[in-house]
């Protein structure tokens, strides 16, 4: 099946035609959906973009390296206010803030990353799960940064004004393709190193440090890149969140943020890109437009809200969105704990060996 | 093998009509047809602060009885109500399936500042007409297509601080407040009114919105020996920092926010304490449980149509900010358009529902500056203990 002969056809990007075919149709398809897309949707898609990026990020830390992390929602923030900060402050062009802020954010990635040089498992969760609270808190405290009152972002400049080359984008669309394009190389970022020497380095790591160490990786350096590399993920979406939203305050980077990107990871598949994506696509698409719409789908949208309001409270409806969002986590990992990638892997071999 | 192939060509056509089945691009967006006006608003149905969600739920009990009533000149009002869990960036995501999907016509309230920050752009561009964002703040002024209806929280500073003075006699007042703009706002009131007065703050304290033990911040203000409190802050902290006082033994007179004027639930959460230390606080509409023809024919259709709802203040100002829409539909006619809807609502003058008195023109859509005292009697019912005011100070 998937059998490989030598080394270069197992670090090739597409390891067949079929892969590079579908590969091909779908980056054909996301080009070409602004032109039926509504702007809602040119919406809803940038932010799942955004939150595929931080995804992919979050699973070379967690689903690669082995090292759990409850804190993204703060690299998200220093992205985001880094970004936005810096274009205002210091009139930097969006290119070069959103690269300054994604390192400013990995800086502080490999900054939390010495801790977990010393904690494993829950007590590594719990010292993540400080700094994500942390940064929020500290965030709100200083004028600089709007405090608790939030931060407006300027115009999506993407040219160098101070060349006299303007290029702003004001539409959803325009948008779309933007954070499409830095989604796709993010994307081709994390597929190749996880091929590369820092790749396996991970992975060994995750499988067991103390084997990897003896077998001469240097764990202070692999183990705090793999939190510099995560947290830079996060910056850069981080950044163009900021634009997607245009407005955001201390509290959008919450607790509960940081839970909903780990979720992503785990429904999507541990260890694997193409699972990242599609949690995150999966989880952002029920959280933020089906189930909010649930009571306008035909029949059953009825049907819900007749049930809803004879038996559940006045608020019954919406509480019942998010009942519904945990029962699908759940029924994913009870019945697929390799997530929706693993679902796949299924479906690919069932495939590969039809019709028997 | 070839079997396979085929399969996978046929693929490509069910991708592309997946793909073609999503919305395409809106149409000419009106808002309205002949058989109905479309509305919405945001709120928080579920998250932290799902308390405040009830907003949204009561201007669905006045656009029910319209429709009950036979609509707005033949039309009927569909409305929407999106969760976003008070999170701004659900706000966005429902506002614009909202206005791109449904095609609304016009918002009414919206919780929350943050919320209502991160959408005003989006809606001001789309002229979209938003009438009562449900906050204080001075971010949402100069903006030619929201109306407002929530009194700044320098006035709601100002006016409370003068009750304290001027018609209870304290000369000793300290101010606890919640450490950000809604607090600062206040504070500004607060001062503006005791420079006035040749009197001078005792302290003032600032509390974390999500501080819980408020212990050291009470004992502050013992030790100033205040008369009068003037709070800032969310009910939790409210109820915290009364609880913690009166352990302490420390009963001065409290003056909260208009946004802790629900002296039921107030009373509720603080097991008594409430209507016991006979708390005041200001407000901008009338009491809920006033004998006024209007307020009785609200509260009994929300007896009637909705009754698993607690008639609250809350549930009362969603009725308040969907009025002046309903007068202005009413007011335009049957040939409806947003230009005449925002002429209509920029000529209310000195009109009254259940909330406060409105007067908006072409160039002030700035909300009333009058406002009420009220303290919370030993039953948790309202006594008018100051009617209704105007600040007639001017923020520094």
């Amino acid at each position: 099946m998937d059998m490989k002969r030598d080394y270069y056809e197992d670090i090739e990007l597409f390891s067949s035609g079929t892969i590079l075919f579908w590969t091909v149709v779908l980056l054909v398809a996301l080009f070409a959906a602004p032109l039926i897309l509504s702007n809602y949707h040119a919406y809803l898609f940038n932010l799942i973009m955004v939150h595929v990026i931080v995804a992919v990020g979050l699973n070379i830390l967690v689903g690669s390296t082995g090292q759990i992390a409850l804190g993204h929602a703060g690299f998200f923030a220093i992205g985001a206010y880094a970004t936005v900060l810096l274009m205002t402050e210091l009139s930097i062009p969006f290119f070069a803030a959103l690269i300054i802020a994604a390192f400013i954010s990995a800086f502080f990635g490999f900054i939390l990353g010495l801790p977990a040089l010393r904690l494993e498992g829950p007590y590594l969760a719990i010292a993540t799960l400080a700094f994500g609270l942390a940064i929020m808190h500290i965030i709100g405290h200083v004028e600089l940064f709007g405090g608790r009152q939030g931060l407006m972002a300027p115009a999506l400049n993407i040219g160098i004004p101070q060349l006299g080359l303007d290029w702003e984008i004001c539409s959803e669309k325009g948008k779309y393709y933007l954070i499409l394009s830095i989604t796709i190389l993010m994307t081709l970022f994390a597929v190749n190193i996880l091929k590369t020497k820092a790749g396996r380095a991970f992975v060994a790591i995750r499988d067991s440090d103390i084997a990897a160490e003896v077998i001469g990786i240097n764990l202070t350096i692999y183990k705090t890149l793999a939190f510099a590399v995560s947290a830079f993920y996060a910056g850069v979406a981080g950044g163009l969140f900021a634009f997607v939203l245009g407005f955001f305050d201390p509290f959008t980077f919450h607790l509960i943020l940081s839970i909903i990107f780990l979720v992503m990871v785990v429904v999507g598949g541990l260890g694997s890109v193409m699972g990242s994506i599609t949690g995150a696509v999966l989880i952002t698409y029920l959280m933020y437009d089906l189930f909010k719409n649930v009571d306008e789908i035909p029949v059953v949208g009825d049907l819900m809200v007749a049930v809803s309001e004879q038996w559940l409270t006045v608020t019954g409806m919406d509480n019942f969105s998010m009942i519904g969002l945990g029962l699908v986590m759940i029924g994913i990992i009870i019945f697929e704990p390799l997530g929706i990638f693993g679902a796949w892997i299924r479906v690919k071999k069932y495939w590969k060996t039809w019709p028997f | 093998m070839n079997v396979k192939k085929v399969l996978m060509v046929l693929l490509v056509p069910l991708l592309v009509l997946v793909f073609s089945t999503v919305d395409g691009a809106a149409q000419k967006q009106r808002g309205f047809d002949d058989k109905e006006i479309r509305v919405g608003q945001w709120g928080p149905q579920s998250g932290p602060a799902a308390a405040w969600g009830s907003v949204a739920r009561g201007s669905k009990l006045l656009f029910d009885l319209v429709n009950e009533e036979g609509g707005i000149h033949g039309r009927r009002i569909k409305y929407f109500i999106r969760d976003d869990q008070y999170n701004p960036s659900q706000t966005m995501a429902g506002v614009r399936d909202l206005v791109d999907r449904q095609d609304v016509f016009a918002f009414v309230g919206g919780v929350g500042t943050a919320c209502g920050l991160a959408v005003q752009k989006y809606l001001r561009q789309n002229k979209i007409i938003w009438i009562g964002v449900c906050t204080g703040a001075r971010d949402f002024q100069n903006n030619p297509w929201l109306w407002q209806m929530w009194p700044d929280y320098f006035d709601e500073g100002a006016i409370l601080t003068k009750h304290a003075v001027e018609n209870m006699g304290f000369k000793k007042i300290a101010y606890l407040y919640q450490n950000d703009d809604w607090g600062a706002d206040a504070k500004a009131g607060v001062d503006a009114v005791l420079k006035k007065n040749n009197l001078e703050l005792l302290d003032a304290i600032p509390v974390e919105p999500t501080e819980r033990d408020l212990s050291s911040q009470v004992s502050r203000l013992q030790a100033t020996g205040a008369e009068a409190v003037i709070g800032i802050m969310a009910p939790t902290q409210a109820a915290i920092a009364l609880r913690t006082a009166v352990s302490l033994g420390f009963t001065p007179q409290w003056l909260h926010s208009y946004n802790l004027c629900d002296f039921a639930m107030m009373s509720h959460i603080t097991d008594g304490l409430w209507a016991k230390e006979g708390v005041m606080t200001a407000a901008f509409t009338p009491p809920i449980d006033a004998d006024t023809p209007l307020m009785n024919k609200y509260r009994d259709a929300a007896a009637r149509l909705a009754p698993d709802e607690r008639w609250g203040i809350f549930y009362l100002a969603g009725v308040v900010v969907a009025e002046p829409l309903v007068w202005a539909l009413e007011e335009v006619g049957p040939n409806l358009s947003r230009e005449a809807v925002r002429d209509a609502l920029n000529s209310v003058t000195n009109r009254q529902g259940v909330g406060p008195v409105l007067t908006w023109t072409e160039d002030s859509h700035m909300p009333p500056r009058k406002l009420q005292v009220w303290q919370c009697g030993p039953n948790a019912e309202t006594i008018v203990v100051q009617d209704w005011i105007e600040n007639d100070l001017t923020r520094p």
